[in-house]
């Protein structure tokens, strides 16, 4: 015999697992994926395997979310190659914004200081950074400052979605570096 | 008894609609350890219930656990948001 509370305690798994999988934020998922290991425990406990009730609340819940998290914070960053010497105010301010835009797609900014503009470039040619931002020694107000960007979706989503009259957004494609210099 | 046990299951469904419908990250945090606690006393009973040695040993250890394993998200989703 099953007793009914069984039934009602069953029913939370598919109800958390569908929570996890509707969840856009990855933040929010970690947090759910919690959750879902919580539920899973209690059902498990329940359905008489406590071995396994208690393999998925040390490593389902513990293990899987703190090497998820790693995995979010390390892969949704965006590396922006720039100056050391830049200060400018509309240099600041197209950071911001690039920062706001980021933010809604879960992703961070992070900034890379090179010392010179032929590093700049080298960088972005052996792939360290996924764009940079080339500031140029203008004497009139005509001339833009130039963002090269090496992934074409980051360019998608900063053209459609940054705007910023003085600074040109430009997509390149790097080629792999597949020779072997000898 | 069943019917403490369907009353906890209620008590349950609240913070899974709150970690559902909340969009700060804090909020569903909280949930979390709700959710976390509760179904920790939920074992603890159905093991009373039963008179189940072995699931009793398994409530405290998840609910000793879930605390450690909580700690240490809150801390690294305390550092992303700095």
């Amino acid at each position: 015999m099953v007793d009914s509370y069984v039934y009602i305690i069953t029913a939370l798994l598919p109800l958390t697992a569908a929570m996890v999988v509707l969840q856009g934020n990855p933040y929010h998922a970690l947090i759910i994926r919690g959750i879902l290991g919580a539920v899973a425990a209690l059902v498990y406990a329940v359905l008489g395997a406590a071995d396994v009730a208690l393999t998925e609340a040390l490593v389902g819940t513990m293990l899987a979310i703190t090497l998820y998290a790693v995995a979010v914070r390390s892969s949704l960053v965006v590396r922006l190659g720039v100056l050391q010497a830049v200060e400018s105010q509309g240099f600041q301010a197209w950071v911001e914004g690039c920062r706001t835009v980021f933010s809604k797609h879960y992703m961070r900014l992070e900034l890379v200081n090179y010392l010179n503009d032929e590093d700049l470039r080298q960088a972005l040619n052996d792939k360290e950074v996924h764009a940079i931002y080339l500031p140029q020694h203008h004497t009139t107000e005509a001339v833009q400052d130039q963002a090269l960007i090496r992934i074409p979706r980051l360019y998608e989503i900063m053209q459609a979605e940054l705007t910023s009259p003085k600074t040109t957004l430009t997509c390149v494609t790097v080629a792999d570096a597949t020779e072997v210099k000898v | 008894m069943t019917i403490v046990l369907i009353a906890m299951i209620l008590a349950l469904a609240i913070p899974i609609y709150e970690a559902c419908q909340d969009e700060d990250v804090w909020q569903k945090m909280l949930a979390f350890s709700s959710i976390a606690s509760k179904t920790s006393i939920m074992i603890l009973v159905i093991s009373v219930l039963r008179n189940d040695w072995m699931i009793g040993v398994v409530g405290v250890l998840i609910l000793s656990v879930g605390n450690a394993a909580l700690m240490l998200m809150a801390h690294i989703i305390k550092r992303i948001s700095d």
